[in-house]
């Protein structure tokens, strides 16, 4: 028995190693990333690397005077509020048809909804461009936020149905008793004992959302660039501009990782909820 | 306690997303189905041509090399995400203090966007001026060019994306291993097995589900990969990154290439498709063995 508590100890002590050199192979690049956005262009192509620099705001004051980089942080929370109502509003009550009924074509419903996650953006993305420039949807908050659904809603739908599974029957069966119709018993039972579920799938879809590109890329070019564009127009002028677009990224990110501090519990419950008991 | 009488009620809860799944995927498969029969480029040729795109995209060896490079990458890329994120989740499992700030620490990679992951990949990966170069080099290693010579830059691009999603599997797994029943573990330790064996011989069997639902989903992702190449090679140097996104994008918005672009999503989706419904049919079964 002593030599295995010895041996639990080495391991535990191994185990603290490795978790630290993750941490610190993990949170390298972006610490790195921070400190390209508050050097000068020399300290940043400094070699050695310059570890203690005079810190300056300058690429971060830029980005206020560079065209479209506010408007494309606000478009991004437009975008991202308009995708999350939309997708959450639909599936809360797609989840509860699901999980409530039996009905011809639920099975084909839910292999329609895996599809449609899983099939590739640039299915989709092209015929929507194509469609979108014909009727002036292209380059617009809803059109873009109606586009993410394709991926939020699938998604949305999976996730509160199996929060939705929680749901004691016995509850369900009390309030038809008590004559509540469809609607009441949703409102009453489902909605409320699911909230922390249904709260962290908008979480979730806001962080999907705001952090995707490639969708964006393709169906928005001014009016409607969203974060991830803007940042992405830095892409090929990386020689010149390293700190400018460092400081860019810093804010593209900034808002995710206060999310991700303050809704951690939520983010975790709905990554794990989701494909452990999907 | 599903009523089966109740089918239109059913019916008018799930009509939204009906609608909206059918105006932002249905159509749009369908349009891109039948425009891969046309020889359409954005402009007033619009004839049809049957098959004629695909007979050229399958005598073409450029899409033969993108999708061998995509299965490349989405096979190593879900490989190393699987084997480090499953590591770091059994070594995390074994800490008392702490666990909770290391877990939030390790997740922090899932809240950043792909094309960020991408530009900071560019960065930190200079092959002159960046951070990494010179870490080699200081310690004696050769630097490495990273994105710069077709020989390096799909090793560096699936290494991007494992720094990115690892912690996808990682979390999951972790909350896997800590939903397991104590009873198993407990007897296998008392039988004398160590952590090693009892990992090996009792807890992953008993996540082969959770495992299974992750490497389909890793699987998929990478396929599907584009922000993460668009960011940094672009696909290049040549086409030695190029993948089955980025070559449907730079056809389409390009070269407006559309009817070419979308020959290339529908075989593409053909191949996702077959991926997913072999997922589907291999849990069905799965769950009527009870795992």
């Amino acid at each position: 028995m002593v030599i295995n508590a010895r041996r639990d100890q080495m391991e535990r002590l191994l185990a603290y190693l490795i978790s630290l050199a993750a941490i610190l192979l993990t949170l390298f690049p972006i610490v790195w990333l921070l400190s390209v956005s508050l050097k000068t262009q020399r300290d940043a192509f400094a070699m050695p690397p310059k570890l203690i620099f005079e810190p300056i705001a300058d690429h971060f004051l830029g980005l206020l005077e560079r065209p479209g980089f506010v408007e494309a942080f606000m478009n991004s929370v437009h975008v991202t509020a308009l995708g999350v109502i939309f997708a959450i509003a639909i599936a809360v009550f797609a989840a509860y048809g699901i999980h409530r009924f039996n009905f011809r074509g639920k099975k084909l419903f839910g292999v329609w909804l895996l599809l449609a996650y899983m099939l590739p953006e640039f299915l989709f993305i092209i015929p929507m461009y194509v469609l979108y420039q014909r009727i002036g949807w292209y380059d617009t908050h809803i059109g873009l936020a109606l586009v993410y659904q394709v991926h939020s809603l699938p998604f949305a739908v999976w996730l509160i149905r199996s929060f939705f599974k929680e749901v004691p029957a016995e509850l369900d069966d009390a309030a038809r008793i008590d004559g509540c119709g469809h609607l009441k018993t949703l409102r009453h039972v489902y909605i409320p004992l699911a909230a922390p579920g249904i709260s962290a799938t908008a979480i979730l879809t806001a962080i999907w959302i705001w952090n995707e590109l490639t969708i964006a890329l393709s169906l928005t070019f001014s009016d409607a660039q969203t974060i991830t564009v803007a940042v992405a127009s830095f892409r090929g002028y990386t020689s010149i501009n390293w700190g400018q677009m460092s400081a860019a990224s810093i804010v593209a990110i900034a808002p995710m990782l206060v999310f991700a501090v303050f809704a951690q519990k939520y983010i975790v419950k709905g990554l794990t909820l989701g494909s452990l008991k999907g | 306690m599903p009523s089966p009488h109740s089918n239109r009620v059913a019916y008018w809860v799930i009509a939204p997303a009906v609608f909206v799944l059918a105006l932002t995927s249905l159509y749009p498969a369908l349009a891109s189905l039948a425009l891969s029969f046309f020889n359409w480029n954005w402009g007033v040729q619009f004839d049809f041509v049957g098959l004629r795109n695909y007979l050229d995209l399958f005598r073409s060896a450029e899409f033969w090399q993108v999708l061998v490079q995509t299965f490349l990458f989405a096979v190593c890329a879900t490989a190393l995400e699987l084997v480090l994120g499953i590591a770091l989740a059994v070594v995390v499992d074994r800490l008392k203090f702490g666990a909770g700030i290391i877990r939030t620490l390790l997740l922090t990679p899932l809240m950043v966007s792909g094309i960020i992951v991408a530009l900071m990949s560019k960065i930190v990966l200079d092959p002159m001026l960046g951070i990494v170069n010179y870490v080699l080099i200081s310690l004696g290693f050769p630097p490495s060019p990273f994105f710069g010579t077709t020989a390096t830059a799909m090793g560096t691009v699936i290494m991007v994306d494992a720094w990115w999603q690892t912690a996808f599997v990682f979390i999951i797994v972790l909350a896997g291993l800590q939903s397991l029943p104590i009873e198993p573990i407990e007897a296998a330790r008392v039988d004398g097995a160590n952590s090693v064996n009892t990992f090996f011989r009792v807890k992953l069997p008993m996540l082969r589900p959770v495992l299974f639902t992750i490497l389909i989903f890793r699987t998929i992702d990478t396929l599907k990969v584009f922000d993460i190449i668009f960011g940094t090679t672009g696909g290049g140097p040549q086409i030695a990154t190029e993948v089955m996104q980025t070559l449907a994008y730079r056809k389409a918005f390009s070269f407006l290439k559309m009817s070419e672009a979308m020959t290339v999503m529908v075989i593409f989706s053909l191949i996702v498709l077959a991926i997913s419904l072999i997922y589907l049919r291999l849990e069905e079964r799965m769950d009527e063995h009870g795992y």
